[in-house]
């Protein structure tokens, strides 16, 4: 077999026992890694309705099949378990070293069962593994664990997967990161593993992907061209040149930049947090994933030091910022540094605090409950106190920990109102009202509100751009409003999923394949075949993307998700405040209608979302039938 | 008139700058003036003349402040 060196590592933390399985190739072309893989496991492996935190639940880190191939964006890895936070499918993907470390050390991924008697790490290193104390380690913040990690096995070139205090605490949105710069932050999978004593993941390895690859000098080849043609394409040049920064002043121009808790779309203090500020007050290098031509990546000064844990992105900056109010560059780069060290989903932290606001603000929460902190929106130290307080489950910080979802069960009135949130997880930094079909991902998603469901609606408006012009190889033939409903709208939907569902089976990174971004979908099958040496069509991949996405969904019918969790905050269908989208609303009625539409397009039951047995046939997933409710 | 290029329109500005500052001796029609500027059309998803939002026919004097945006997409 190609492309793989098809070994997983199965740990059992229990009974302290490590062994390697090799999967078969005719398997792995049904589940060629990531979430494919991970779906497959977490259904046949681990029961329904077992609790986040006990040891039954299953916690799975699975490399793509391309991860670590010499290809510009192919640096992804997934982890995935039942998620403590919305109770259903846990997934969160990552960058950064990790992956292509861990496929150099001659596994494409590890499955965590149980939990340690006391805290451990694992240490992962050319085909062997073994367990460590993890006791001095605990309770001690990221980069601490990730030096002393490294000063422990001699090596300073181990790459450290970890959770940090948070993950500990089991906070319900901790995530997990490696190297300090790269995160799987959502859903709270760090706090799985903090139930199972698990503190990090280390790994290092000697071999080469080419080692693998079926053809290695064609995919040597499409690597020197993708390196190349990263300046060639305004939309990778610019990735390159701003990150994922320069996003920020466009949304507000738009009316679609999440302000004060999605009350608002456009940020009067823009200026303070846009692209040409965070380049002048925070800005010190650019850095990259593992061969990735692309170098999103920021560096920063935090308060003239420079950081050891990067610089916030763009969901930090919005989550941070303009979702809670605040303008203040610093302060935005010091709760990214807090969310790192403590290692929290930086997204559902800012969210979770800026519900928390609002809910200040309307007097459902009081100086009282927040032990005197005047938690406005636009009180940057009052967010930053919160951060620490989440973190370390304190005084109110211990309520938000569950998420705004609890919370707002927990204070009552209507605190339901403003968590914005779906299925429990915290909206991203995208406002539905202006891109529809992100509203429809929020709300499908298998792992709650996900802004990479499916490439944004405001990519295929235009008919002669070129992102429209890339996407009309996935089949994509006609342009449509970015506010927009209806049939031909959820027919881009599920293309588009399928597409990105695949990016998220063999490794590619949402900011490298085409719409969003530079490689064009020929040179994206040309890379999963020069490597694996299989010969697939588009529709062959868009199937595997598919049916990752069906395992997912099973598993959440499983566990008792409806129709009615397939929706979106109320707020949503009311109108923006202020901005150029002033008063517009998502249109509930085509929401549910398309939403239906959507269904029978995904060969699921137009009413009830179940996958029908047609389709399972269709996917070869015939022996998930029996998971599915009857009736 | 000042032409400000945010998301990745930067890319076809001459010289890839953020700005430019243009003589405009009579109004003219925006659209006019960035394809003289060769920069695709297609690919201007915003304009905001004066920070006030704008179609690409609106016309432009010399004492404008000019920006357009390319379409923002996730991540």
């Amino acid at each position: 077999m190609y492309g793989t060196s098809a070994k997983i590592l199965r740990v059992d933390l229990t009974q302290r026992e490590i062994r390697t399985e090799i999967l078969p190739e005719d398997f792995y072309r049904l589940y060629p890694g990531g979430k494919a893989l991970a779906g497959y496991i977490l259904l046949n492996e681990m029961k329904a309705g077992v609790d986040p935190f006990s040891p039954e639940n299953v916690l799975v880190i699975a490399n793509g099949l391309l991860t670590g191939a010499p290809v510009s964006t192919a640096t992804r890895y997934i982890v995935s378990a039942r998620s403590p936070l919305t109770l259903g499918y846990g997934e969160s993907e990552a960058g950064g070293f990790w992956g292509p470390e861990l496929k150099m050390a001659g596994f494409e991924a590890v499955v965590v069962k149980g939990r340690a008697s006391e805290p451990l790490y694992l240490w992962i290193h050319d085909g062997e593994a073994e367990l460590k104390s993890a006791s001095h380690l605990w309770g001690r913040l990221t980069a601490e664990v990730q030096e002393a990690i490294r000063a422990e096995l001699g090596d300073e070139k181990i790459r450290v997967l970890q959770i940090g205090p948070a993950g500990e605490k089991l906070v319900r949105f901790a995530g997990l990161t490696n190297d300090l710069r790269h995160f799987n932050g959502r859903n709270g999978l760090g706090a799985v593993m903090g139930s199972k004593n698990l503190r990090a993941v280390a790994v290092r390895g000697s071999q080469r992907y080419q080692s693998f690859a079926a053809d290695p000098e064609a995919l040597m080849a499409l690597g020197r061209k993708l390196a190349k043609g990263v300046k060639e394409n305004p939309i990778s040049w610019d990735l390159q040149d701003k990150g994922t920064l320069g996003i920020v002043e466009p949304m507000n121009a738009g009316g679609i930049l999440p302000t004060r808790n999605f009350r608002q779309g456009a940020f009067e203090a823009v200026d303070e947090v846009k692209w040409d500020a965070y380049e002048k007050q925070l800005l010190t290098a650019r850095r990259s994933c593992y061969a990735c031509a692309v170098r999103c990546k920021r560096e920063v000064a935090v308060n003239g030091r420079v950081s050891e844990y990067g610089g916030p992105e763009y969901e930090t900056l919005g989550a941070f910022g303009p979702n809670c109010g605040i303008s203040d560059l610093q302060a935005i780069a010091q709760a990214n540094e807090l969310c790192n060290a403590y290692m929290l989903d930086s997204i559902s932290t800012g969210a979770t605090i800026s519900f928390a606001m609002e809910c200040f603000e309307h007097g459902l929460l009081t100086l009282k409950d927040t032990g005197g902190i005047d938690l406005r929106f636009g009180n940057a130290q009052a967010m930053l106190a919160m951060v620490e307080m989440i973190a370390r489950r304190e005084g109110l910080g211990d309520l938000l920990a569950e998420g705004s979802r609890r919370a707002a069960e927990k204070i009552g009135g209507d605190a339901a109102f403003f968590a914005m949130q779906v299925k429990g997880q915290e909206l991203a930094m995208h406002e539905p009202r202006g891109k529809y079909n992100v509203g429809m991902g929020y709300a499908i998603s298998e792992i709650g509100a996900d802004h990479l469901v499916v490439a944004h609606d405001t990519a295929l408006v235009n008919p002669e751009s070129l992102q429209f012009k890339g996407a009309t190889a996935l089949g994509i033939t006609k342009a449509l409003p970015a506010r927009s409903f209806g049939r031909e709208k959820m027919e881009h939907f599920y293309t588009l999923e399928r597409w990105n569902s695949l990016e998220k089976v063999i490794g590619y990174c949402f900011f490298g394949p085409t719409p969003r971004s530079y490689i064009a979908v020929e040179d994206v099958i040309t890379s999963i075949n020069a490597a694996s040496g299989w010969s697939l069509s588009v529709e062959d991949a868009l199937l595997i993307g598919e049916r990752a996405t069906n395992m997912a969904r099973i598993f959440n019918l499983r566990e008792g998700f409806t129709r009615k969790d397939d929706t979106l905050p109320e707020r949503l269908f009311q109108g923006l405040e202020n901005g150029s989208l002033q008063g517009c609303a998502l249109p509930r009625d085509e929401f549910e209608e398309s939403l239906s539409i959507l269904y029978a397009l995904k060969g699921w039951d137009p009413q009830t979302g179940i996958p029908t047995s047609e389709k399972l046939r269709a996917l070869s997933l015939d022996w998930a039938a029996v998971m599915l409710p009857q009736g | 008139m000042i032409l400000r290029a945010g998301g990745y329109l930067t890319y076809y500005m001459p010289g890839r700058k953020k700005a430019l500052r243009m003589r405009l001796p009579a109004a003219r029609p925006l659209a006019e003036i960035l394809t003289d500027l060769q920069i695709p059309l297609a690919e201007v998803d915003l304009v905001a003349v004066n920070r006030v939002l704008a179609d690409l026919d609106v016309l432009v004097q010399d004492e404008d402040e000019v920006t357009i945006y390319s379409s923002v997409n996730g991540g």
